[in-house]
């Protein structure tokens, strides 16, 4: 488990701080979403996390051992894959994983053994002798991925790594770092895209403005305080129904409904059937992550 | 070897070797400025070389002492003479053709009023006149003037020892035979540590010259690599990969260390052997060891300097144009004052104290004491330590640009 605890953060000369008393629990084999705007604090906890810039306020420790300690006994154990293209445009796929792999100390068996699989697991063997700037976009970012996986690291940070990127290199790259924790990596990923953290995460943190605003599993998160209930009947909603709950018309006999907890449900219905009302359709409607991003931050993730 | 050292030294060669424009900036400019500055310069640093202007003598006297005379003028060769068949107007029309830019008329009776000073016999002497094309510099007037003196002075000398011989009875040639080998000649010699030898050639000067010139010129290359590193994250991958930025400046140290040292032996074999093909005279390197050792520790510190110079400017530039302005208008100053594309000694006194705070003078001062004064180790201290502390400075304000960057916090 990665514990990030009570860090804060100010850039020299900056106004305001980029963090403040950040406390996150990032669990062990896992992909761990950060979301958040712009300006944020992503890239600040991410340039943290890498050793980038130092701590001074705060601890972050990885099963309570000092995650700076973990670095210096073990420069492999953390990786960070920068949100652009952070390798030689003028070198080949192999040139730059060889000359990554030799910066973490691999060489030899080891080192060729490690390009291989980096090789394998972005499906470069096609382009290997081909120089990066080359590359398309979905290649690249397959490569940027995969040197950070050349030494095989306990930690891997992931800054925005499928951005402008064609749907299936997208793809291919969710998958691929579905897969990772299945290794024994721990991912913390980045994104502006909910759906991608929707679809890869095992547990989310919401930032804005330094702070945390929620943290939890998708469905923690999700779980709103304040389920509604959208309704198709086939007569209009009785006004003693309307006067219990809130309700607003979304077309034609139909109508979406406040109630105070899910268990208010089964009790509405029989309200409606004793009204002779006939239920067409039911939806039982939870916020998804933008929804939910939106009301804790009170803006779009995209602003 | 550090495999972690080695692989940043294979990446910046493979870099390197990629980059057209940085190879050209390296290798061709500074060979076709040794050409061209060479050749353009090399009557400039040889003494006595023939001037490119030409004279014609119209002898209207045609005596033994005005063909005296000619002779004396040809055996100067510094400026050109044409033939001329004692045409005043031919010569005049000559001058107004851009045929020759002097004309000097030799007046009917010069020999015979040659050792008589004007008027003493009562008789007018005529001047001997001297026709000048108005655009040849003046510099260059005088010195012809200051020629024909010097001949006339030599007939006059050999005219009155003649006389004097025959007045005494003793065996004297010819009149007009004024051909005899006074030593009427200055040899200029170049004062150096082991013996004396001839003056620095134009090559000489000019190979060490834009050598330094070259190597400083690391600046592109390594800024455009620097700066991509910076720009895409590279640095930060690497710095996050636990390499510490010493470790990344000491992979770029020698991989351009040793392009520099490449640039070096280039530039030496095109004086040697490619500058003598357009004409010029190969450069002459000092034979025995100890110099040639003094001219590589020489060549290693303007080195340090040179790769130290383009750390720090890419440290400070932001994109690779502001690199390569700063870098390369950087460059071109330290080359103008420092006496690579001027030569320092035509260069009035307060430049030549400027020309001091320019490394590229220290280096091209440590080039021309062991290559023209055969300095010894000593000698070349001086302008080891200067390029040694500006590499020293340099390099530690671009890893303290670079630190500060990188771990700004409060």
């Amino acid at each position: 488990m990665l514990l990030i605890d009570g860090v804060s953060y100010r850039y020299r000369d900056a106004a305001t701080a980029a963090l403040q008393d950040v406390s996150l629990g990032i669990p062990a084999a896992a992909v761990y979403g950060l979301l958040g705007p712009n300006g944020a604090g992503k890239t600040t906890l991410i340039s943290l996390l890498a050793g980038l810039l130092t701590v001074a306020i705060g601890r972050i420790s990885v099963n309570g051992q000092l995650l700076a300690a973990v670095r210096a006994a073990d420069p492999r154990a953390i990786a960070l894959v920068p949100q652009d293209y952070a390798f030689y445009p003028m070198l080949s796929v192999a040139e730059n994983l060889r000359f990554f792999a030799g910066t973490l100390g691999l060489k030899g068996g080891e080192l060729q053994a490690q390009m291989d699989a980096a090789v394998a697991f972005g499906c470069l063997d096609q382009v290997v002798g081909k120089r990066a700037e080359r590359l398309s976009g979905g290649l690249r970012r397959r490569l940027n991925l995969a040197i950070g996986l050349l030494g095989k690291p306990r930690l891997l940070l992931l800054d925005e790594p499928t951005v402008g990127v064609d749907p299936q290199s997208r793809h291919f790259l969710l998958d691929a770092i579905a897969a990772l924790p299945a290794a024994g990596s721990t991912v913390i990923y980045t994104s502006h895209h909910m759906e991608e953290v929707e679809a890869i995460c095992q547990k989310i943190a919401i930032i804005d403005q330094g702070r945390v605003l929620a943290e939890g599993t998708l469905e923690d998160i999700l779980q709103s305080p304040e389920p509604f209930l959208e309704l198709h009947l086939a007569r209009p909603l009785p006004d003693a129904v309307a006067a219990r709950y809130p309700a607003v018309a979304t077309g034609r006999l139909k109508y979406r409904l406040k109630l105070p907890s899910t268990a208010a449900l089964p009790r509405l219905l029989d309200e409606l059937a004793a009204a002779g009302c006939e239920v067409c359709d039911l939806n039982l409607g939870q916020h998804n992550l933008e929804q939910v991003f939106m009301r804790l931050t009170k803006r779009s993730l995209r602003d | 070897m550090s495999p972690r050292l080695h692989a940043l030294w294979l990446k910046e060669s493979i870099a390197l070797l990629r980059d057209r424009h940085g190879l050209l900036a390296l290798f061709i400019m500074p060979t076709i400025f040794i050409l061209v500055m060479t050749l353009a310069l090399r009557d400039a640093f040889t003494p006595g070389a023939t001037i490119d202007a030409a004279y014609v003598v119209v002898d209207l006297d045609r005596s033994a002492q005005s063909k005296a005379l000619i002779k004396r003028l040809d055996k100067a060769a510094s400026f050109r003479r044409h033939d001329n068949d004692g045409d005043p107007e031919a010569a005049r029309r000559g001058i107004l053709a851009g045929h020759q830019a002097l004309a000097l008329m030799l007046p009917k009776g010069f020999g015979e009023r040659l050792l008589t000073p004007a008027g003493a016999d009562g008789k007018p002497t005529e001047p001997l006149q001297l026709l000048v094309d108005p655009t040849l510099s003046p510099a260059l007037q005088l010195a012809f003037r200051n020629q024909v003196m010097a001949a006339l002075g030599a007939l006059r000398a050999d005219e009155l020892t003649r006389r004097a011989g025959k007045l005494f009875g003793l065996p004297t040639a010819p009149a007009g035979s004024a051909d005899k080998e006074w030593p009427d000649e200055i040899r200029s010699t170049a004062v150096r540590g082991d013996r004396s030898a001839r003056l620095p050639s134009s090559v000489q000067q000019n190979v060490p010259a834009w050598l330094i010139f070259a190597m400083f010129f690391v600046v592109i290359p390594v800024s455009s690599i620097f700066i991509i590193e910076r720009q895409q994250g590279t640095l930060q991958r690497l710095r996050a990969m636990g390499l510490p930025f010493r470790l990344i400046l000491a992979g770029k140290l020698l991989p351009f260390f040793v392009v520099n040292q490449i640039q070096a032996a280039m530039m030496l074999l095109v004086g040697i052997f490619v500058v003598p093909l357009f004409g010029s005279e190969a450069l002459e390197m000092p034979a025995s060891l100890p110099l040639l050792v003094n001219w590589w520790v020489v060549s290693a510190a303007v080195s340090l300097a040179a790769v130290a110079w383009a750390l720090l400017i890419a440290s400070i530039a932001q994109t690779s144009e502001q690199a390569t302005i700063v870098g390369g208008v950087g460059n071109v100053l330290m080359g103008a004052i420092g006496g690579i594309m001027v030569p320092k000694f035509v260069m009035p006194a307060s430049m030549q104290k400027l020309a001091a705070l320019s490394p590229m003078a220290w280096g091209l001062e440590g080039f021309h004491v062991v290559m023209l004064r055969h300095g010894s180790f000593a000698d070349i201290l001086p302008s080891l330590g200067q390029l040694l502390v500006f590499a020293a400075l340099a390099l530690t304000l671009a890893i303290w640009l670079n630190h500060r960057a990188l771990t700004a916090h409060s």
